[in-house]
């Protein structure tokens, strides 16, 4: 199972790929959003993580969404939010801009990993 | 059988006609001894004259006319001509003309004094509006001058007969005026009548008409009349009639009396009107004055009787007083006294006449006004804060004390002196909005408006102006009233309320954003630190470990530094009071702050210089909290640019009094509209889930601070997408 998991912050991005590959998924790791959109022209991808903050000057999550929804092949790709953002109404903000599935930080790994083997199993 | 010339000759001198043959041109031939007088001094040359040279002027053509239509057939009788004559001014000859061998034998009659009548007749006429008539009564055939048809405004060419004389008079006097006719024939007696009339123009007119019966065998047989237009006069009379009862009304509605005082003998005599007046028994005409003197009312009493000592002694014959006097019922009534003094030969007054009026209703009226007035000009005067009455072309009638004081001062005009329009002693710009308001309000609408004015103070007055149309009783717009009231307050109220609204907005958003950042910047730290928590408790290899708690630290490290921004907020109170305030080389402790970030600018691959001032200024500063702000600018001017450059400057030339360190970069710039806010705590230039950069957006606002805890200053200059420029300003040490 092929993860994209787009993050700038180095130590979480690592600890994502820690804890993904104990569901034998493989991670994929973009710092920013232009890496991403290279990422999925070249790999098929099962699902994709995002942060919504990538950083100083860059396209944010919400804007990788979109450019990620423009491209045909992705329309069947499961998209999470993996964001710190996580005052009351940011859930139902990024599940309303088109997010399938919100995780906040620090991310519930059970959780999220129950949510991997069942998008797998199907 | 004509007579011979010679008989001619001899029958013409006895005759007191007038003879004279001419030819059919006029060219005169022969004439009789009368005729002289026609032509006079030129007797011996009139031969191969003509006529036509010695007639008037208006006759000439007349003549011409005359001799032209003579023929065998038709001799011409009574026809007039003047001659004008140097004794008795003119002649007037009525002539008959015959023709006879292609020669003229002409006669005339004097007619002088006939002539001379009837020219006094129509220019008499022309003076009174006056016209002939005459009806004969065999033929029934009525005629009229031309003054008649003047009077009656009818076309003189208009052919006249009984009815149509009649028609001018109203349906309801025409049977009337028909009768006198009628009458004057039956009984054959002269008569005269006043009638109105309608002239053919539909005009009111009066007339006088008199007519005359000419008998003849006991009949009527011809009326002559005139017609006198007396409209002027009938007008005038009627209108002094009216004035007649006007004043014999007036009088009777005038409150009183005559009396007549005999000083000496301490006695006055009343009229009936007056007795009336005051309730006094009819019968005696002689009052002694001290009986008089008891109905004057005790409080004017004495004022009274001095007035009256003074006035009797005054030079002069008026005299005047004025005081209550008990009248019917006994309720005192006020009265004014006018007279005429006479005196002796010693100067001494002994009579005097006069007339006691009534005036207790005027003076009671004179005060209500006094009264209502006063309660005007205090309602104007506290009432509204401007207060303005305009005629209805715009001039000043009526303004209260500080509109006044405002028009004089600021236009040097005094509406009260002279006549000023309101439009030209106000500010140019309330003009147009003025004249479209008062145009509205000329139309009888009531306007209300706000406006705002600079006081001469240069302080703002907002003012609500009203204009309030005034009608008459015809209601029609008569005046048009501006009031002005001052609702400066209610105004500064409502606008501090929004400024209030708009704070407590902004204070919520702030809020909200200082959780959603503070909320952001723990929990990206403690994703990390939770993960690697998991991870370390299974993870078995070595450096493996090593290397999670090393990314462990950097977590915890970026924890703790958010947690010490947001406690330095908290901490400002006890900083102020632990401050170490040394005298400092500015080119050193700035040096040393740079350096601290140099490792972070070369990473970014930044052109990062520092530029020292030559004359190593010193300041008086704690070195740490100075540190700390400048570190904070020198941080943030990193993070926010990408690429290009940081300068770092000291400069102290601009000023003797302070040192300039600029910190100079080619980051993203900011908003001008954001310059001060990016100094409130919490607030990143971009703000919510889509912002850019890391941090709790609380540093520029501690610098700032910091700084002027320091005595200094932060100024800010920027340029969106262009770059920043911090300048932070300290006093120099002499």
């Amino acid at each position: 199972m092929n993860v994209l998991y787009v993050e700038d912050n180095k130590i979480n991005a690592m600890v994502m790929d820690k804890m993904l590959s104990k569901s034998n998924s493989n991670v994929i790791i973009a710092e920013n959003g232009s890496q991403a959109l290279k990422v999925v022209k070249e790999k098929t991808l099962d699902l994709i993580l995002v942060d919504i903050n990538l950083g100083l000057n860059q396209m944010d999550g919400c804007e990788l969404l979109q450019r990620f929804r423009k491209l045909d092949i992705l329309n069947s790709i499961p998209v999470f939010a993996v964001t710190a953002y996580a005052m009351p109404g940011d859930e139902q903000r990024f599940i309303d801009l088109g997010f399938d599935k919100y995780f906040s930080k620090p991310v519930n790994f059970d959780k999220l990993l129950a949510v991997i083997s069942a998008i797998g199993v199907s | 059988m004509p007579f011979t010339l010679k008989q001619f000759g001899i029958l013409t001198e006895k005759t007191l006609l007038f003879l004279f043959i001419m030819k059919k041109d006029g060219q005169v031939i022969a004439f009789n001894n009368r005729c002289k007088v026609l032509f006079p001094n030129e007797c011996d040359r009139i031969k191969g004259r003509y006529i036509t040279d010695f007639v008037i002027d208006e006759d000439v053509p007349i003549f011409i006319k005359t001799i032209s239509k003579l023929s065998l057939e038709t001799p011409i009788v009574n026809e007039s001509f003047t001659f004008p004559l140097s004794k008795t001014g003119v002649l007037s000859l009525k002539f008959d003309f015959t023709l006879h061998n292609d020669l003229v034998y002409v006669t005339g009659i004097d007619t002088t004094e006939e002539y001379k009548e009837h020219r006094a007749l129509i220019t008499i006429s022309k003076l009174t509006k006056t016209g002939a008539w005459y009806f004969d009564v065999m033929n029934q055939e009525m005629y009229w001058t031309k003054g008649c048809y003047l009077i009656k405004e009818l076309d003189p060419d208009t052919p006249m007969t009984r009815d149509l004389g009649a028609s001018f008079y109203p349906k309801e006097s025409r049977d009337r005026v028909e009768n006198y006719l009628s009458t004057l024939i039956q009984n054959k007696e002269p008569y005269e009548y006043t009638e109105k009339i309608i002239t053919h123009k539909g005009n009111e007119k009066w007339i006088k008409v008199v007519a005359q019966p000419v008998i003849y065998r006991n009949e009527v047989v011809y009326v002559n009349g005139t017609i006198a237009d007396i409209t002027d006069r009938h007008n005038y009379v009627e209108k002094l009639k009216y004035n007649e009862e006007t004043k014999h009304l007036a009088l009777k509605g005038i409150q009183s009396g005559l009396f007549d005082h005999f000083i000496d003998k301490k006695e006055v005599f009343y009229s009936e009107a007056f007795k009336k007046m005051l309730g006094l028994p009819l019968d005696t005409h002689i009052v002694p004055e001290q009986e008089f003197r008891e109905m004057i009312h005790p409080d004017d009493i004495d004022k009274a009787l001095k007035k009256h000592k003074n006035n009797l002694e005054k030079d002069g014959n008026h005299y005047h007083n004025q005081y209550r006097l008990r009248g019917k019922k006994g309720k005192y009534r006020f009265y004014e006294v006018h007279g005429f003094k006479r005196k002796n030969e010693k100067g001494e007054t002994v009579r005097m006449v006069g007339n006691l009026i009534d005036v207790h209703q005027k003076k009671l009226s004179k005060k209500t006004i006094e009264e209502s007035k006063k309660r005007l000009i205090a309602m104007v005067n506290n009432g509204m804060d401007y207060i303005i009455l305009l005629n209805t072309k715009g001039e000043i009638l009526m303004a209260d004390e500080d509109s006044l004081k405002i028009i004089k001062r600021d236009f040097d005009v005094d509406p009260t002196g002279s006549t000023s329009l309101f439009i030209d002693v106000m500010p140019v710009n309330f003009k147009p909005s003025f004249a479209d308001n008062f145009n509205e309000a000329l139309k009888g609408n009531t306007i209300k408006k706000e406006i705002e004015r600079v006081t001469h103070n240069g302080t703002n007055q907002w003012l609500e102006t009203k204009y309030i149309p005034i009608l008459d009783d015809a209601s029609k717009v008569d005046s048009v009233l501006i009031t002005f009231h001052d609702i400066t307050e209610e105004k500064l109220a409502e606008l501090a309320i929004k400024q209030a609204h708009i704070k407590e907005h902004e204070l919520s958003e702030l809020k909200s954003n200082i959780l959603s950042n503070l909320s952001h910047e723990i929990r990206t730290p403690l994703n990390g630190i939770i993960a690697i928590s998991t991870l370390l408790q299974t993870e078995e290899n070595p450096e493996e470990r090593i290397k999670l708690t090393e990314y462990l630290k950097e977590s915890q490290d970026r924890l703790f530094d958010t947690l010490n921004t947001l406690g330095g907020f908290s901490e400002i109170e006890s900083i102020q009071k632990n401050l170490n305030y040394s005298e400092l080389d500015i080119n050193y402790v700035v040096e040393t702050s740079f350096r601290e970030y140099r490792h972070l600018a070369n990473a970014k691959k930044l052109e990062y210089t520092l530029d020292l001032d030559e004359s190593c200024p010193q300041a008086s500063i704690d070195e740490n909290l100075f540190n700390t702000a400048l570190n904070n600018i020198i941080h943030n001017a990193i993070k926010y640019t990408i690429d290009g450059s940081v300068q770092v400057k000291i400069k102290t030339k601009r000023s003797k009094k302070n040192i300039y360190i600029y910190i100079i970069d080619t980051g993203i710039g900011i908003d001008k509209d954001n310059y001060q806010k990016i100094f409130d705590p919490f607030v990143q230039e971009s703000i919510g889930f889509s912002r850019k950069y890391e941090g709790t957006g609380m540093g520029l606002s501690l610098s700032k601070r910091y700084i002027e805890i320091l005595g200094g200053s932060i100024k800010v200059k920027s340029k969106l997408g262009k770059g920043t420029e911090f300048i932070i300003i300290i006093p120099k040490c002499v």
